[in-house]
């Protein structure tokens, strides 16, 4: 008895040392973002003049330009984490990620179409892009679905409607070249030019929908083991199934409302945090939040200070570097399960 | 708990894989459920535990009408290990076997010290609990088999239904893991409804036997009575003899030579 509790803290330990571990790594990055940029000055130049009374030129750099945009890319990366692991037990594949099965692609759908029917619906965006991906969600079940989920038909029909509706945005972007730039903003995801206005609206969304996300953790857990254990051991799998699709729908969709499409982030993140701490979502769920935060923070960053005077979209990053680095794991770990 | 099924049918899609299916499952016995592949008995499995939908007939659970059940409610009265379960491979045993306590637990609780002696007792009784602290990957085949019965008794069921529960298991885990399902039957009355294709088995353990061919009842009651010669033939094409030694309770059945 006394040896269980003991392993058990074991279990707990490990898990609070990494999410240590990343918190730390995300405060230094917080501070280096603030830190580097076009305007070109020392941290501690940032630091002394940032905490002076009075304005200053670098105060308004840090609090209204690069402030927002660190926390915006903490939040968004929090959420499409999270959005893929749940995604990723519901559909029993991990490789599912809202960015390429088609889910931030119904989010981006919804959104552009609004944004150039309603234009200034701003505000109530990511409840229509929610709507977007719910849809796209569950045209990804009807077309997989065959008396249970097949994890290879999600993927396969995923990636089908992720091209679809791709095709329905840049045809969106040929008929309505006047007002391009805010459909192609949801093309490739970029916090560029986001202020605390975006951070606010998405601050709601992704909050609830994080605070939504730990109820989900047992279920989550429960369907790994396959539909027909979960349901034997009392889970009511289809109820579950729904409500965990909508939770990740939601918080995928929050995020492209704000700033498009980000891929691979809900991919590559929950893919570490097994290799840190194990598939159990008691663990995996919070180390994949906060590893999600680190690393959309650090393409950011990588984006928009790489190339002196231009700016790569953090969608274009991580693309780039997420996709060959999951395919080094997928070879290094052969990491799947189930089927 | 008593099951009583009529006319059950049940189907995949426009299939129809098993009809006209009457099985009454009396309180605290061991009933074997037997056939070729394909004939069915998964899937009667499945309609009984309500994994499965079925098309017609009905199941009453203790006269209670199955689909009355919560879902937690059933999953402490019933147990199923399904012929194919998977899990994460990192998964350690403890915890792969402390699932069997989600139907008593609500969605933000953890495991209490009770569960936590229900989940040892588990482990002990299926002989894996030298090997809780190992993830399923590290488990051997037949390892992993019992680690998975000991997550259906971690839930304490009234009855358990075991597909197959010893595919994978050499001889002597085969015997093992029968006489611990006759143990744990014989001693806390739990009931079981397995399908075996040991016939030795089946015979040796059983209380009650159905044999199933192409979806159909082909013929149920005592284990002696139900292995014939005869079935024998026009279920499964197999010669054989049905030899009685003396000093066993159970006969023998001597299949004629391969070649
Ligand atoms: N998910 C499914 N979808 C469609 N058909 C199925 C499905 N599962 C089983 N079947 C069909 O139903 C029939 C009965 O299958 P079942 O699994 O019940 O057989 P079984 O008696 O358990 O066989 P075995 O001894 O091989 O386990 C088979 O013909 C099979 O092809
Ligand atoms: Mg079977």
């Amino acid at each position: 008895m006394h040896t269980r509790t003991v392993r058990k803290k074991c279990g707990v330990l490990r898990m609070s040392i990494v999410l240590v571990v990343l918190l730390v790594i995300l405060a230094v990055l917080c501070a280096v973002s603030a830190a580097v940029g076009s305007a070109g000055y020392t941290i501690v130049e940032i630091l002394q003049r940032t905490f002076e009374e009075g304005s200053n030129p670098v105060k308004v750099i840090v609090l209204n330009l690069r402030l927002p945009r660190i926390l915006l890319a903490v939040l968004i990366g929090a959420s499409l984490s999270s959005s893929g692991a749940l995604l990723q037990s519901v559909m029993r594949n991990p490789l599912a990620d809202p960015g390429t099965i088609g889910v931030s692609a119904g989010a981006a759908t919804a959104a552009s179409t609004i944004l150039l029917l309603i234009p200034g619906m701003t505000g109530s965006l990511p409840l229509f892009a929610f709507a977007g991906a719910a849809l796209a969600c569950f045209l990804i079940y009807s077309m997989a679905w065959k008396g249970g989920v097949d994890p290879t038909r999600i993927i396969l029909s995923g990636v089908a409607i992720n091209s679809v509706l791709g095709a329905y945005t840049s045809l969106l972007q040929l008929l309505n070249s006047d007002s391009l730039s805010g459909v192609l903003a949801f093309m490739n995801g970029s916090l560029s030019g986001k202020s605390w206005y975006q951070f606010k609206t998405l601050a709601v969304y992704c909050i609830i929908g994080l605070i939504l996300s730990f109820f989900c953790i047992k279920s989550a857990n429960a369907l790994q083991l396959g539909d027909e254990m979960a349901k034997s051991l009392g889970v009511k799998v289809n109820a579950s199934r729904i409500f965990l699709s909508a939770v990740s729908a939601f918080l995928a969709a929050s995020t492209v409302a704000v700033a498009g499409m980000i891929g691979f982030v809900g991919l590559v993140v929950p893919h570490i945090a097994r290799l840190l701490v194990g598939s159990d979502y008691k663990a995996m769920l919070p180390v994949s939040i906060v590893l999600g935060a680190d690393i959309l923070l650090l393409a950011d960053t990588i984006g928009r200070t790489i190339v002196p005077g231009m700016e790569i979209p953090v969608g274009i990053v991580m693309a780039v570097c997420g996709g060959p680095f999951f395919l080094y794991m997928l070879r290094k770990k052969g990491g799947n399960y189930g089927n | 708990m008593e099951i009583d099924a009529c006319g059950l049918q049940v189907g995949y899609g426009d299939i129809i894989v098993v009809d006209e299916m009457d099985i009454h499952l009396h309180k605290g016995e061991i009933t074997t459920i037997i056939g070729p592949n394909g004939s069915g008995k998964s899937t009667v499995l499945k309609a009984l535990t309500r994994l499965l939908k079925y098309r017609k007939g009905s199941v009453y659970l203790n006269q209670k009408n199955l689909q009355k059940f919560e879902s937690k409610e059933l999953a402490r009265c019933v147990g199923v290990l399904p012929q194919r379960h998977s899990a994460p491979p990192d998964f350690k045993v403890k915890d792969l076997v402390g699932y069997g306590r989600m139907p008593y637990q609500s969605w933000y609780k953890g495991n209490s010290a009770e569960d936590e002696k229900i989940i040892d007792w588990a482990m002990k009784a299926t002989g894996v609990y030298e090997m809780r602290e190992k993830s399923i990957q590290e488990c051997s085949g037949g390892e992993s088999q019992r680690v998975w019965i000991a997550t259906v008794l971690a839930q304490q069921p009234d009855i358990m239904f075991l597909d197959e529960p010893t595919t994978y298991l050499d001889i002597s885990h085969q015997l093992e893991t029968m006489r611990l399902v006759k143990k744990l039957n014989r001693e806390s009355g739990i009931g079981v409804v397995m399908v075996l294709h040991d016939l030795s088995q089946a015979l040796e353990v059983s209380d009650r036997i159905v044999v199933i061919k192409d979806g159909k009842k082909y013929s149920e009651g005592k284990p002696e009575e139900v292995i014939t010669q005869k079935m024998m033939w026009e279920v499964y094409h197999v010669e054989c003899e049905i030899v009685w030694l003396k000093g066993r309770k159970a006969p023998l059945i001597a299949y004629k030579e391969i070649c």
